[in-house]
């Protein structure tokens, strides 16, 4: 089956070998755990390394601040995008909204100047602005959703989590039936440490891995490690050991200390 | 007037390369217009209607609709109108590009500043307050 590999290190492991071409892709998390660098790699990995080029369309994060945040990781998007190989485009949900059911759109005109295989959209979850009515705010998301596809770009959507440990859910549920795949990023606090988890709970049309795994933001990017051992309730942001474990740890560990 | 600022004076008035004092008294003749030129040179594919650019510069929306129209005119800016809404983007003619490029890098060095401060302020003095 064809992929779309993210190129991140362990990631394309648990989705058995990558997304699938031209689908929709969300990632979920609270701020500051890694969505938009998870999407620049993405972006980044789909150019250097896959030979497809990439956009990146935000609504709130000024495109300089990407080309900052960029540099900190080795990538110089800069270049790329005077290469023709990228384009990071600024505009608001409003426009976005009026724009992709015309020719000649902004999205529409970018795909074609750069022949964009991927797109970043960071993040889906400022459509919520444009109306009170939840009805009509999934149907704004499913059209955008739509036209991304009739372009035939493969996207990440990051979507915002308004807790920073364990899961909000809140407006995600709507449009978590129209994605194809649906990644969470979790802070996850463990002995007085902030740990970073991720888990792929959907991957429609394709198995993926089930288990929960840490990752580290390093100095080249995003670095999907093991999965996470001996402790149970990770999404809830507060884990607490396994009771065999914890027996261990009780019994067996502390009683070698005092030599039983 | 003191000797100290007599010098400043005398260095505000020093002769600034032409094509930059043109730039500056015909088209970026205000302080709003020269954080617009700034932001989309550094933002260069930004495609938003007045209210958002007047929030990711923070500045009051009818003052930079206004300075919008005027960049519009000056070939700076480009406007397409979407459902009779007008979206503002950064013009795609190259040689404009390339010399707000050359502007925003100048003003990096903060002599160029200074003098350019003065001669916006001069521009706004004498225009008619409608227009600043």
């Amino acid at each position: 089956m064809e992929r779309v590999k993210t190129g991140i290190e362990g990631l394309d492991e648990m989705l058995y070998g990558g997304f699938l071409p031209r689908t929709a892709n969300l990632i979920e998390g609270a701020p500051g755990t890694g969505k938009t660098t998870l999407g620049m790699q993405f972006i980044y990995n789909g150019i250097v390394e896959y030979n497809e080029p990439g956009i990146i369309l935000t609504f709130e994060e000024f495109p300089q601040q990407y080309y900052r945040d960029a540099e900190n990781f080795g990538w110089d998007f800069r270049k790329l995008e005077r290469e023709g190989k990228l384009k990071i485009v600024m505009t608001s949900p409003e426009v976005t909204r009026i724009d992709m059911e015309r020719v000649g759109g902004i999205i529409e005109d970018s795909v074609w100047e750069i022949g964009a295989r991927r797109i970043l959209i960071d993040s889906l979850s400022h459509f919520c602005r444009l109306s009170k009515e939840p009805f009509e705010i999934r149907s704004i998301q499913y059209s955008f959703i739509n036209a991304l596809k009739r372009e035939g770009l493969t996207s990440v959507l990051t979507w915002e989590s308004p807790l920073i440990l364990g899961g909000g859910r809140g407006e995600i549920e709507g449009i978590a039936f129209a994605v194809d795949s649906y990644i969470l990023l979790r802070f996850v606090e463990m002995e007085s440490e902030i740990k970073r988890a991720i888990v792929v709970l959907k991957l429609r049309g394709s198995g993926h891995a089930k288990d929960i795994r840490r990752f580290e933001i390093t100095s080249s990017g995003i670095v999907v490690e093991e999965r996470f051992e001996e402790v149970e309730g990770i999404m809830s942001g507060s884990p607490t050991r396994r009771m065999a474990e914890s027996f261990i740890e009780a019994f067996v560990r502390k009683g070698a200390h005092v030599g039983l | 007037m003191t000797a100290k600022s007599s010098d400043l004076l005398t260095e505000l008035m020093e002769e600034m390369d032409p094509k930059f004092l043109e730039f500056l008294k015909t088209k970026v003749n205000s302080f709003i217009k020269w954080d617009l030129v700034k932001f989309f040179h550094d933002n260069p594919n930004t495609a938003d209607t007045a209210e958002g650019i007047a929030r990711y510069i923070g500045r009051k929306t009818e003052a930079v609709k206004l300075e919008l129209e005027e960049l519009v005119i000056d070939g700076v800016i480009e406007a397409n109108i979407i459902n009779g809404i007008y979206i503002y983007s950064l013009t795609k003619d190259e040689e404009m590009r390339k010399f707000i490029g050359y502007f925003v890098s100048a003003c990096e060095d903060r002599h160029f500043r200074i003098k350019a401060v003065y001669h916006i302020i001069r521009e706004m003095r004498r225009l008619p307050s409608s227009m600043t």
